[in-house]
């Protein structure tokens, strides 16, 4: 039985040995001088774990009882968190190693805040759910202030940590209440007995749980560690925040409010209908004034979840699948832009600062367009793929008769479209003053390139959003059915 | 521009300029293969599957009015062009230009031919986005740079409603084929939403196509190259929104609302721009308000809707795309050789440019309304179908003739005064442009003509079909020149009389009219800055007062969501209606309880207030102890000591931890901090209310009981917390202790080896800052705006 149970976790067990065997290997042997191969052998071992679960994952399987559930809204989820994970490892190995960061520890950490996310979006129960997710914090925590010889790094860790245990100190409270309402932590045992009428103490559970995931998804208006946390981390740091944990979260959050609260949509639509709104204006109106590319990225991640949650509240299969086509082209585009931003450097000095985009176009035509297409994209410029990730979240808001959320959003995205095209507006038009003056290494050339072209080229006709659709569908209807 | 000499046989833009006219030219030919199934009713549909997951198909439908769109898009785009290749061909960015105009072309193409919905979204941001590359084009200029990014803001803004207007359309219709829904019009005008349909649709339309209070954007977008102005802001992208209603009028027209909108917002921009036009003194600028005038006229009489004022519409919209793109092009090649568009100072070039002059005075001779020009037919039309509204005729007719006497006036000032009279000495030495540039106004021009005296050449393959599409059923179009002495041509006779009055006082009346104008309180130009000005402001908000970078401020926002969350939903659910019968609760208090309950708020009112952290830990440690304390009150003594022991611990834990930190500054500047008290009492009462609130519902006892039951046969003991320790989860407990020990450890680990190394300080704390130069150069505002108009 054991044996069985053990089968359906195979990927998230081998990364697991994999982190210990590394870390063993590179303590006893060259310490940072493995960190290389280290690093590439983890977005490889990604890579592979991702094809893996994508082919041989079919049906619906359950292990320990239901704590743990492989399906294929987890198997969506996680080829997205893999396949983002390693691309993150990947362009960041140049940056790491100039700035003198490139520890041995932080692939290992990395494959065991991967791992941590894989559980949650595969918890069965809230129990299981929390374990996941704790894993996954505590080695992001420690990966925001990996320059620990940084005020601002460490800043940033200490900041992500206190707001990060009082939002899963939220969320526990939420759970234990809900346990003493329902009598379990499993997600079936909630669905079973929140049906119909809802008890005033599951309610209030059902309260918390949504603050502490709002958390960890940077909600509005929880979401003040995000701005402080990119900028002070390091920036591959930062470009993994930006990605695989906000997929896991959302993910997670999709799995909570439909696998163990589908029965009363009604009771938490509003709810995340509310932090959609905060989080889309927010994100868009105090992005306006960023002088800093990261805390710009940051205030459009809150924003961009914000639209990813218009999806969810809609409380619909055509919401979930929404929302899984917004985030893994959300994930695409910023792949590309970290791509970039690792490589902002001046005089030999990584650089952050938007000013210093001036006149690019005119030194670097070619990736100056690429961009050009990420920030048009991330603006939900038409007809670029990230216009058709707004336009199946405002679909889902319309059908489940939020009018007034879709046309919020439409007014956020409009407010939103400023400062992303106020860096292309820098970038052709700027003043040209000491600009950038870096190289791009291979890896963030192909990243930046790469998905450059899967945001410019999606729409074409023929290629229909690379079918990820289908899996989205799929993936959708499993959670909602 | 330093190729005024540019007479050579091959194209001064190269390559580029070959392919830029070659494009448009081929399309132009393409297209004119459809004008014979057109003309005969026939509705053609050629498309494939784009986005079918999204149920987004690309499908062109091509009919009377999409087909007279393109063929004036790619057949006006041909001369423009070619124009180019003169007029910026010599700039170093020339293909960049090339390939912006390009994609303009080809989101305006999509726009008029799409049959989805989503699809014409999509190009109608092209051709937004595009037209924002091409307005900035002179990125050296400030004031352009301006000016792209409000014509990019204000119709990026109603496209988006546009966007929201057609799903709601889609979900309304079912579909988002255009072909299918217009033919579902009474189901659409009985829709629940189709008030929300037509404002937004309106509002992507309206910003479009610069209608009041939308037009502040047109008149400086002409801060964009001639050849962009002539193409863009006058042939083409404005027209985009008359298109959107031309060819929703058969689903959302007709209605009461559909009326008043435009036939009010078209009948005052009319009005308003064409005053406008007479106040400007740059050539240029007098032409930009004509248009507006022309826009705000074609609404108009869409909004009216009888099959006599489509037609009119239909009629006045070729007419105008003629004359207008001669004009704009006309005071380019002026412009370009004699350096200004001044009209003050531009006198007497007709010998000095004979063929621009021919060129222009067509087309000004034609926007005038005089016979036998196509402008007069125009306007004649225009006059019939006023005549003949059957609401609010006089606001209508009157708005047409206060319009067309403008016209005629501007018409004026924008050919006669630059070409006639008496050369001044500074143009002595200018002379015709190249053939390339004059060769556009010059076509245009003569067609004008042309089709004034052969009517029935535009009738049968533009006019009529375009009328019957709009109109959704067949229209008896007949275009003639005279149609006998009838109101309509008297109206015009005294147009032309007024008119000529006008024009010859119209420096005076320019004069006044910038009078009125100072005065007018209204501006909307300035109002525009305002409103980005208070965006900003509230981005700087943000950051100063929730994005401080202050970790207790973050704590406080969460907290106070927390308790306002808490407080909606206790409010929401209405469960505060519960007794509690405070007084007999509190006189089953014993001295004991008292004792406790002081005991713990003591402790934490101490922990609150005091200075020093040992101090606030101990006074913590209290109120642990006094919890436990309660615990043994109630026959609890195994949880009191687990209290107990984890309350010693993590107070013996802390404190050691910060003895190890350094001294810290205690803020002398803000000793006590009222709102968090606020805060900290408010949370304490929410929770409180929660807590009571949830324990009256019934809590899940299954597990207590199914202890109570089996513990003593099962495990031999009758404490319960003591068994399921020990024994039903005796492996938990085991893995919990593990778990404290190995916590102890690496705390142990951490305190004994931490040693301060020195930190690097690199850069200021993390907090938002707020860049100076966010908006347009302050230098470009408002500052000559509105006040020229």
């Amino acid at each position: 039985m054991i044996g069985a149970d053990l089968a359906i976790l195979t990927p998230e067990i081998v990364l697991s040995l994999f982190a210990m065997a590394g870390l063993m290997a590179a303590v006893y042997t060259s310490k940072d001088g493995l960190a290389p191969a280290l690093t590439w052998g983890t977005a490889l071992l990604f890579v592979i774990m991702a094809f893996y679960i994508g082919i041989t994952g079919e049906g619906s399987r359950t292990a320990f009882d239901g704590m743990f559930v492989e399906d294929s809204f987890s198997r969506f989820a996680k080829v997205t968190i893999l396949l983002s994970a390693a691309a993150i490892l990947a362009i960041s190995q140049d940056y790491m190693s100039k700035a003198g960061l490139l520890r041995f520890e932080f692939p290992m950490l990395i494959v065991l805040a991967v791992v941590g996310m894989m559980l949650m979006v595969s918890a069965g129960d809230m129990l299981a759910l929390y374990m996941g997710l704790e894993l996954q914090s505590l080695a992001l925590y420690v990966v925001a202030s990996l320059r620990r010889d940084s005020v601002r790094s460490t800043e940033a860790g200490l900041k992500y940590f206190v707001l990060g245990a009082l939002s899963s100190g939220l969320l526990l409270y939420g759970v234990s209440l809900t346990y003493g309402y329902t009598g379990t932590t499993q997600f079936a045992g909630i669905i079973a007995a929140s049906g119909g009428e809802m008890s005033l103490g599951l309610l209030f559970g059902l309260v918390f749980i949504l603050a502490g995931m709002a958390f960890k998804v940077s909600a509005a208006p929880f979401h003040m560690w995000t701005p402080d946390v990119y900028e002070g981390s390091p920036t591959p740091v930062t470009a993994l925040f930006a990605t695989a944990p906000k997929v896991a979260a959302m993910a997670l959050f999709a799995r909570v409010v439909h696998d163990a609260f589908g029965g009363v949509v009604g009771d938490w639509q509003q709810v995340v209908a509310f932090l959609s709104v905060i989080s889309m204006f927010l994100g868009a109106i105090a992005a306006i004034g960023q002088t800093d590319i990261k805390r710009l990225m940051a205030y459009s991640s809150i924003s961009h979840m914000g639209f990813a949650l218009m999806g969810l509240a809609a409380g619909t299969a055509v919401g979930v699948e929404a929302m899984l086509i917004y985030m893994a082209i959300y994930v695409a585009m910023n792949i590309g832009t970290f791509a970039f931003i690792l490589t902002m450097e001046r005089d030999g000095r990584h650089v952050t600062d938007i000013s210093s985009l001036g006149a690019f176009a005119s030194k670097e035509p070619g990736k100056a367009m690429a961009i050009l297409v990420l920030m048009f994209s991330l603006a939900g410029v038409p007809p670029l793929l990230g216009f058709f990730g707004k336009y199946a979240v405002l679909t889902a808001a319309v059908d489940a008769e939020m009018i007034w959320l879709a046309v919020a959003g439409v007014i956020a995205s409009v407010i939103g479209a400023f400062y992303y095209i106020r860096i292309v507006y820098l970038m052709y038009f700027g003043e040209e003053r000491k600009g950038l003056d870096g190289r791009m290494g291979l890896a963030t050339y192909v990243g930046l390139i790469a998905m450059a072209l899967v945001i410019g080229l999606g729409w074409v006709p023929g290629i229909n959003l690379f079918g990820i659709e289908g899996p989205a569908e799929i993936a959708a209807a499993m959670l909602t059915r | 521009m330093a190729d005024t000499g540019a007479e050579v046989p091959r194209l001064a833009g190269g390559p580029a300029g070959w392919v830029s006219i070659l494009i448009p030219a081929a399309l132009f030919a393409w297209f004119a293969q459809f004008l014979g199934p057109v003309a005969a009713g026939e509705v053609l549909l050629i498309g494939f599957d784009w986005v079918p997951s999204l149920d987004i198909r690309l499908e062109m439908m091509v009919d009377g009015l999409s087909l007279t769109f393109a063929l004036l898009i790619t057949g006006i785009g041909t001369l423009v062009t070619l124009y180019s290749t003169s007029y910026l061909g010599a700039h170093p960015e020339y293909p960049r230009f090339v390939l912006y105009l390009m994609a303009f072309m080809v989101g305006m193409l999509g726009l008029v031919l799409s049959d989805n919905l989503i699809a014409l979204f999509v190009f109608w941001e092209v051709t937004t986005i595009s037209s924002y590359l091409l307005i900035g084009f002179t990125s050296d200029s400030a004031k352009s740079r301006r000016s792209a990014l409000q014509a990019l803001l204000v119709t990026g803004t109603g496209g988006l409603a546009l966007l929201a207007g057609m799903i709601l359309l889609g979900q309304a219709a079912g579909t988002f084929s255009l072909s299918e829904i217009l033919t579902m019009g009474d189901a659409i005008r009985g829709h629940a939403h189709y008030d929300a349909i037509l404002v937004l649709f309106l509002a992507g339309a309206f910003t479009k196509s610069a209608q009041f209070p939308f037009h502040f954007w047109l008149p400086n977008a002409m801060a964009a190259p001639t050849p962009v102005s002539a193409y863009l802001h006058s042939a083409t992208m404005v027209k985009g929104g008359v298109y959107l209603m031309a060819r929703m009028t058969p689903t959302l027209g007709g209605t009461e609302p559909w009326f008043w909108a435009l036939i009010i917002a078209g009948g005052f921009t009319t009005v308003f721009a064409s005053v406008l036009s007479i106040r400007q003194t740059d050539i240029k600028q007098v032409l930009a308000y004509t248009t507006l005038m022309a826009l705000g006229a074609l609404t108009l009489f869409i909004g009216v809707g009888t099959s006599a004022a489509i037609k009119a519409a239909m009629v006045f919209l070729v007419v105008h795309s003629f004359y207008k793109a001669a004009l704009f092009l006309m005071i380019g090649i002026v412009d370009h050789e004699a350096g200004t568009r001044e009209v003050g100072d531009l006198r007497g070039l007709a010998l000095k440019m004979p063929v621009t002059f021919f060129a222009g005075a067509l087309a000004a001779i034609s926007m005038a309304g005089i016979p036998p020009f196509f402008g007069f037919i125009g306007k004649e039309f225009l006059y019939d179908a006023g005549l003949e509204a059957e609401t609010a005729r006089i606001w209508i007719t009157g708005t047409i003739f206060a319009a067309s006497v403008l016209m005629f006036v501007a018409a004026g000032i924008a050919v006669a005064r630059p070409f006639l009279g008496k050369l001044p000495e500074r143009f002595k030495d200018t002379h015709e442009g190249p053939w390339t540039m004059w060769m556009g106004p010059f076509l245009l021009g003569a067609l004008s003509l042309f089709f004034g005296i052969y009517p029935d050449i535009p009738e049968v393959w533009m006019v009529g079909p375009a009328t019957d599409a709009v109109y959704g059923s067949d229209v008896d179009v007949d275009l003639y020149l005279f149609h006998g002495i009838n109101a309509a041509f008297i109206l015009s006779m005294i147009t032309f009389a007024v008119g000529l009055v006008l024009y010859l006082a119209h420096q005076r009346l320019r004069d006044g009219l910038a009078r009125i104008i100072a005065a007018n309180p209204i501006k909307f130009d300035p109002g525009w800055d305002r409103t980005l000005d208070g965006l900003r402001a509230i981005a700087e908000w943000q950051t100063r007062h929730l994005q401080s970078g202050i970790l207790t401020r973050y704590i406080f926002i969460t907290f106070a969501t927390f308790a306002v969350a808490m407080a909606v939903t206790l409010w929401w659910q209405d469960v505060l209606n519960f007794r509690l019968d405070v007084a007999n609760e509190l006189e089953g208090l014993l001295f004991k309880h008292w004792a406790v309950l002081l005991f713990i708020t003591a402790g934490a009112i101490l922990a609150a207030l005091t200075r020093s952290r040992m101090t606030a830990i101990a006074a913590l440690g209290v109120v642990g102890i006094g919890v436990a304390l309660i615990f043994i009150m109630f026959s609890a003594p195994d949880v009191a000591i687990t209290q107990l022991l984890v309350e010693t611990l993590v107070v013996v834990l802390v404190a050691v931890a910060m003895l190890k930190l350094p001294h810290l500054h205690v803020r002398t500047a803000e000793p006590h901090r009222p709102h968090h008290a606020l805060l900290a009492v408010a949370v304490g009462t929410v929770t409180t209310l929660v807590m009571v609130a949830v324990l009256q519902g019934n809590l899940d006892l299954r597990l207590t009981e199914y202890f109570n039951e089996t513990a003593y046969y099962e495990a031999y003991g009758s404490n319960i917390v003591n068994v399921i320790l020990v024994d039903f989860r005796a492996l938990d407990t085991f893995g919990e202790i593990a778990v404290v020990v190995i916590a102890a450890l690496s705390a142990y680990a951490l305190l004994r080896g931490t040693r301060y190394g020195t930190i690097r300080e690199d850069g200021e704390a993390l907090r938002d800052t707020v860049d100076d130069a966010v908006l347009p150069d302050p230098a470009a505002r408002s500052a000559d705006g509105e006040g020229r108009a």
